[in-house]
């Protein structure tokens, strides 16, 4: 079997380098890219979609199917990672013992058997493995997540003009979460931003850029062809492009940010949600 | 060679020879503790004195545009000078944890 695998891998690795060689030459002025569709581009985005950023505008305007089944592909990524790695609660041993912190005086009680404290702001639930977050990491963190949530909706909303836009904006957010998630500890940042909170917004941020593109499709014209919306939005046509460009960046953004926390809080519980890592 | 050229210069070299140190540092030390001191110090000192050489090097033609750029490197020096103690403090905190012993003299390099 290993045998008839590594013959396929070779063969199929002998026919793309093959078929490589057939590729034009590095910076070949004469290949098809560099004759008519990346002077195309150069010359004609600022003036067709009043975006500076040439390279927003092919990815979330010009090949905005491309990206937008790339949203849709992180979204399955999260989506799988659910599937494959969580496991709910029903399958474990019932009921459950239950760890309570006082969180003033830090006395830690064990209730056996299903009995439970109602949610208050005296008493935390932890978990069996809880060790104290440490204050120096954690007061490090609560001074950096805002500047750092702060410039990820920079990046997002900038994306026309500089380098960015939503997948970058989108996993440098998810990243202050996660942050917020390793500092403390999982359930603090669950109980912040709650599971079900997280498969919404996933589903959401697809749901806005296909949705984008929908809107397009009701208002006579084709789908994601942004210019449609200059009726709703009260523009002419060319900057209802940059503004539609700028909808679909943040659908990315809310998808890219939800699918990185999901992700995280699978993998690092091993689907329990309880003490990452 | 004015004499902002010369403040650059010295910024920058001086920077250098704490990141030179630095990765000698981490080459030599003999375990994970020892070796996460000059990582932890030398690289957060040297990337300092780096910046701040660039956000200098940057203002020497004198525009609004440029003291921005310059005000922009000056606050990553302000995100690393509180990152990377940080994060090595974490680090030292999660071998402590795991039990890790410090080395002593005349045991093994590990």
């Amino acid at each position: 079997m290993k045998i008839i695998g590594l013959i396929i891998v070779v063969v199929t690795g002998a026919l793309l380098i093959y078929a490589a060689a057939d590729f034009p030459a590095w910076s070949d002025p004469a290949s098809p890219a560099s004759t008519y569709l990346s002077p195309y581009f150069i010359e004609k985005t600022m003036e067709e979609t009043s975006v500076p950023n040439i390279v927003t505008a092919v990815l979330a305007d010009y090949r905005g199917f491309d990206t937008m089944f790339e949203t849709t592909v992180i979204f399955s990524a999260g989506v799988v990672c659910f599937f494959l790695l969580r496991i709910s609660r029903r399958e474990e041993e019932e009921p459950e013992t239950r760890y309570y912190r006082h969180v003033l005086t830090g006395v830690t009680i064990q209730l056996k058997e299903g009995y439970k404290i109602p949610p208050s702001a005296d008493f935390e639930r932890i978990d069996a493995v809880w060790t104290p977050p440490d204050l120096i990491i954690k007061t490090g963190c609560r001074i950096l997540i805002p500047f750092i949530q702060l410039f990820a909706l920079y990046v997002i909303a900038h994306g026309h003009h500089s380098p960015g836009g939503g997948f970058q904006g989108g996993v440098i957010l998810g990243a202050s979460v996660i942050l917020f998630a390793i500092s403390h500890d999982l359930r603090t940042a669950v109980r912040r931003m709650s599971e079900k909170l997280i498969g919404i917004l996933c589903a959401v941020g697809v749901s806005i850029y296909a949705g984008t593109g929908a809107l397009c499709l009701l208002l006579k014209q084709n789908f994601l062809d942004y210019s449609a919306l200059a009726g709703v939005l009260h523009v002419d046509p060319i900057t209802a492009r940059s503004h539609g460009i700028l909808m679909v960046e943040i659908g990315v953004g809310i998808a890219v940010l939800a699918t990185m926390i999901w992700i995280y809080n699978n993998i690092s519980s091993a689907g329990r949600y309880r003490q990452g890592l | 060679m004015d004499i902002m050229d010369i403040i650059v210069l010295v910024l920058l070299f001086s920077g250098l020879f704490f990141l030179t140190g630095g990765a000698v540092g981490i080459l030599r030390f003999p375990d994970f503790y020892s070796r996460l001191h000059p990582a932890g110090k030398l690289d957060t000192l040297g990337s300092l004195l780096a910046m701040t050489a660039f956000a200098l090097f940057n203002l020497h033609h004198f525009s609004l545009g440029a003291l921005l750029t310059s005000l922009k490197i000056l606050l990553i020096v302000v995100f690393i000078f509180l990152a990377s103690p940080t994060a090595t403090h974490g680090i030292v905190d999660a071998g402590v944890r795991a039990g890790l012993a410090p080395w002593t003299k005349g045991q093994k390099r590990r």
